[in-house]
């Protein structure tokens, strides 16, 4: 029945990979482990006022078109863009009255789905905490994209050697020894520069002394198992326009599993593919042994009964 | 989201193992039908057999036209392969395509050595002016060529025995096998082209014939004397393109 | 094969072989022909607008944006190309591995099928490539836990196997017989290579997607999603086998030496199909209920999910199924119309239609006049190259000289 075979072994070969292989993406939230000196942002949105500096100071760093001043920009929701790192955008109103304002940018996580899924590490994770682009080694797959559930990197569509745009933490100011240019102008402290596990203790601390005053969350705690920009906020988060369908594991962590799977191919697949082989051509070769054997047998036979 | 609360676990991973026992038990039926009814075997439409019409053929045939031993396989061409004891395979015309032919002036066969492949030609008959190409039964490499056979065509009348054409070393016997027909449906694929015959052939020469009486110049030259060899061809499968 | 004719009149080896035969004028008048025509006006409108892409950007000829990144050249193009051309390493391992050397008459035409599959689905993510001159750090800057570095290494490594086998018949035709035999040595290795590395490609292209959880509707998002990448390659191959085998066996019968049964060798294809198209079925559903999404059958999308499983994945098992049973080659061949579509359909679906489910439709993604003229473009050039081989090379039948070879 030689069909039955080839359907069966198709079905028993990805069966045994499936068994195999753990559970690809378990399903428990695991924080990713940062680097002991990673650096990170708080933003705290109860002390923003919506000025806008750190857009300004921003594009002035990187070399982008200065941001819109007019009075109506806040009045729509903005994206970043190829040429704006971050934007502020306006939310509802807090509890005492003020209007509330929320910062994006790239998030700078502590295991980044866009710098695992660059094939060429353009973007790369850098101790220091940034997450950093290399235009010179980027082929613009745009896989970033995919893998960003922030929805973070922008890309020159228009150009004829495009990059990918955003924020870069101003890793160079960072080397440098200076704060981020955003944080280095904000006039309310509602950008704190520092260690990640500093201002994460520093988050606690606001949010557990007053805990009638701010949302109990710290908003890249967890999220895509932590990022080093950080939120506290007492309105919602999704009010704020912070993402809300983020898994609390890394991206990265994501696709273990399955990206396991390949050495396992390499290592399982040529003893089992030559044994089919032997088998398949064994009985073909027994087959016409035994038509020669046979008559070999009968012929000895018949030299013996003389 | 690929989190979900702890209790929605225990109904999922349920359900999952429900579905798996439904699809194996499912499995064995769908494995059963899929394995089940009709089985191709190595069968050939013949573009112009009509054995319902056969009715001359009927009618005369207590004795069938054309014979064929027990240990032959034969090719939907016309030609017949028998293992020997040696692995070595003989290859030969069967008695379809002699009578078709009848007498041959000469017979063209492969040189030793020559590769051979199953439904590509290797030897050609010639006759009166005109050559008819028939078509290997099996893959191979030419071992050994019938030299009498080429001094003495008239040996074509034994086609089982003497008649033999070339032996082949087989590189994949097993395989062409599947494409040969054998026992019962040798003789029933040989009546069904006695049929396609018949059905061009009137009573009294079909009567002729079955007599073995006065030698024939071969039935494709009495039923087409200008263009016997195509006849010949289209049943030999080797028409000319 | 000469024309006995013309026996006599020495031809030059560029006439004998490319010209088949004929002289350059009576080449290209046999080259009017109305299938021609069409070939020709897909190609003047593609070919330039291949040229304008590089000239003037993705952004003046593709509807990509910021939220939909990939678009038909990486969903149809690269995806479904290289899904489609899975019938070289499923009709090599049933020849070569499996021993069922019945199906060897049909092993050269889906092994060049795949390689043109491979060459145009490389051609088309090169169009896609924002800066594809960049391509070669792949290999020198190992960004290891990305899929698509193994994606990009594995296709490499594939094209080249595709082509060490696609040199066989090459050397054949050309006469180079001392090439041959080296090469024959390998075939064998060559083989369990091309299982290894389609295996891992194949699934990757499935992995890519596991870090988009957000994006990818849950009916079809799914961490085991490479295996079913995998298995549905494997469909893939069986259903591509059958409908190029019937459109080849027709359109290049003049090509085929020696007959044989096509109708039984698809019999057989069909019910290996059978098996494995309704233990996929069953996977899929296992997905869902894995992904806790079952409440999504009941909306719109289900509705979608139940058209690729019902009509192209359940479908055509049950023509193959009752095809082979009955002998009856039409439902068989209508099955693999089918499964083609549907495992083409799947990986839309998967990139681009299901991708980005939630996003409003304003926002949607839907490929520009240009991405699809193009990806046409790559199809008609496959399919032109693909009769040029076969009206010159021994694919469709085995080379005299080389009868009864194993491969």
């Amino acid at each position: 029945m030689k069909l039955s075979r080839r359907g069966f072994l198709h079905i028993a070969g990805a069966s045994a990979g499936a068994g195999l292989l753990a559970r690809p993406g378990a399903a428990f939230a695991s924080e990713a482990v940062p680097g002991a000196d990673e650096r990170a942002m708080l933003v705290d949105t109860t002390r923003c006022k919506g000025c806008r500096a750190c857009e300004a100071a921003c594009s002035e760093a990187n070399g982008n078109p200065p941001p819109d001043r007019g009075e109506d920009v806040l009045d729509t929701n903005r994206k970043t863009s190829q040429t704006a790192f971050t934007v502020v955008n306006r939310g509802p109103n807090g509890p005492g009255g003020a209007r509330r304002y929320a910062k994006t940018q790239c998030m700078h996580c502590v295991a980044p789905g866009c710098a695992s899924a660059c094939p060429v590490k353009a973007l790369q994770k850098q101790p220091e905490g940034p997450v950093t682009y290399d235009p010179s080694k980027c082929m613009g797959c745009r896989y970033c994209m995919v893998a960003c559930p922030f929805g973070v990197p922008k890309y020159e569509y228009e150009a004829l050697a495009p990059r990918v745009r955003k924020c870069t933490f101003c890793f160079d100011r960072q080397k440098a020894g200076k704060a981020p240019a955003c944080s280095s102008v904000c006039p309310t402290g509602a950008l704190t520069f520092g260690r990640r596990e500093d201002l994460l203790e520093e988050a606690k601390k606001r949010v557990y002394g007053q805990p009638d005053r701010y949302e109990r969350h710290v908003y890249g705690e967890l999220e895509a198992g932590g990022t080093n920009w950080l939120y506290l906020a007492d309105v919602s988060f999704a009010k704020l326009g912070l993402p809300q369908n983020v898994e609390k594991q890394s991206y990265p962590d994501l696709v273990k599993g399955a990206l396991g799977a390949p050495p396992f191919v390499m290592t399982l697949w040529p003893p089992l593919l030559m044994g089919l082989y032997t088998f398949a051509h064994r009985r073909e070769k027994v087959a016409k042994d035994g038509e020669h054997g046979a008559h070999g047998a009968h012929g000895k036979k018949e030299e013996r009964h003389g | 989201m690929l989190t979900h609360d702890f209790l929605s676990m225990y109904p999922a991973k349920q359900a999952e193992y429900a579905l798996a026992i439904s699809y194996m038990l499912a499995f064995i039926g769908w494995w059963r039908f899929v394995n089940g009814g009709k089985r191709a075997e190595a069968e050939l439409r013949l573009e112009h057999a009509e054995p319902a019409k056969a009715t001359a053929a009927a009618a005369a045939a207590e004795q069938p036209w054309f014979s064929i031993p027990a240990n032959v396989w034969l090719h939907p061409g016309h030609t017949w392969a028998r293992a020997a004891e040696d692995g070595t395979v003989a290859v030969g015309l069967d008695d379809f395509a002699h009578k078709l032919v009848g007498p041959v002036e000469k017979v063209a066969l492969p040189k030793p050595g020559a590769p051979v492949g199953q439904g590509v030609p290797a030897v050609v008959l010639a006759s009166s002016g005109k050559s008819v190409p028939m078509l290997s039964p099996v893959d191979g490499v030419v071992s050994e060529v019938n030299e009498e056979l080429v001094s003495d065509p008239t040996l074509l009348s034994n086609p089982y025995v003497q008649g033999w054409l070339f032996k082949v070393r087989p590189a994949r016997l097993r395989a062409n096998e599947r494409q040969l027909l054998g026992g019962e449906r040798a003789r029933v694929f040989l009546d069904e082209a006695a049929a396609a015959l018949a059905a061009k052939v009137s009573p009294e020469l079909g009567h002729v014939l079955q007599d073995g009486g006065s030698p024939v110049s071969g039935i494709a030259q009495e039923l087409e004397p200008e263009k016997w060899d195509a006849l010949a061809r289209s049943f030999f499968l080797t028409e000319e393109a | 094969m000469a024309s006995p004719a013309f026996a006599d009149v020495p031809r030059s080896f560029f006439q004998e072989k490319i010209l088949l035969g004929m002289t350059p004028r009576e080449y290209l008048r046999s080259l009017v022909t109305p299938g021609n025509a069409l070939v020709a006006v897909i190609l003047c409108v593609g070919l330039p607008l291949m040229v304008y892409r590089f000239a003037a950007g993705l952004g003046a000829t593709t509807n990509l944006s910021q939220t939909a990144p990939w678009g038909i050249w990486i969903g149809f193009d690269m995806m479904t190309g290289i899904v489609l051309a899975a019938g070289g390493f499923t009709l090599a391992t049933t020849v070569h591995l499996f021993g069922l050397h019945d199906f060897h008459p049909i092993v050269r035409p889906a092994l060049l099928t795949a390689f043109l599959g491979y060459v145009m689905a490389i051609v088309g993510l090169i169009a896609d490539l924002g800066r594809p001159w960049n391509m070669v750090y792949v290999f020198v800057r190992h960004g290891t836990p990305s899929a698509l570095f193994e994606i990009a290494w594995c296709v490499v490594l594939y094209s080249s196997v595709l082509f060490l086998e696609f040199l066989l018949p090459t050397f054949e035709w050309l006469g180079l017989k001392r090439f041959r035999s080296v090469l024959l040595k390998i075939m064998l290795p060559l083989t369990i290579l091309s299982v290894v590395f389609s295996s891992m490609h194949q699934s990757a292209l499935g992995s890519l997607f596991i870090m988009a959880p957000g994006k990818l509707h849950p009916l079809w998002y799914t961490p085991w999603i490479f295996i079913f990448f995998f298995i549905s390659a494997v469909m893939a191959g069986i259903s591509m086998v059958i409908v190029e085998a019937s459109l080849s066996h027709k359109a290049f019968m003049s090509r085929i030496h020696h007959h044989f049964d096509l109708a039984k060798l698809q019999y057989g294809l069909a019910r290996g199909g059978a098996i494995v198209f309704f233990a996929y079925f069953f996977l899929k559903l296992q997905g869902v209920i894995d992904m806790h999404a079952w409440g999504y059958l009941w909306s719109g999308w289900g509705a979608w999910f139940a058209v690729e499983m019902l009509g192209f994945v359940l479908l055509p098992a049950i023509l193959y199924a009752v095809g082979a049973r009955n002998m009856n080659v039409k439902l068989v061949r209508l099955g693999g119309a089918l499964g083609v579509i549907g495992i083409a359909l799947n990986r839309l679906n998967v990139s681009v239609i299901a991708f980005n489910w939630n996003l409003p439709s304003a926002q949607r993604y839907v490929p520009s006049w240009m991405e699809v003229a193009v990806s046409l473009t790559l199809v008609v050039l496959g399919v032109t190259l693909f009769r040029f081989c076969v009206n010159r090379m021994p694919i469709m039948s085995e080379h005299p000289d080389y009868a009864g070879s194993e491969y």
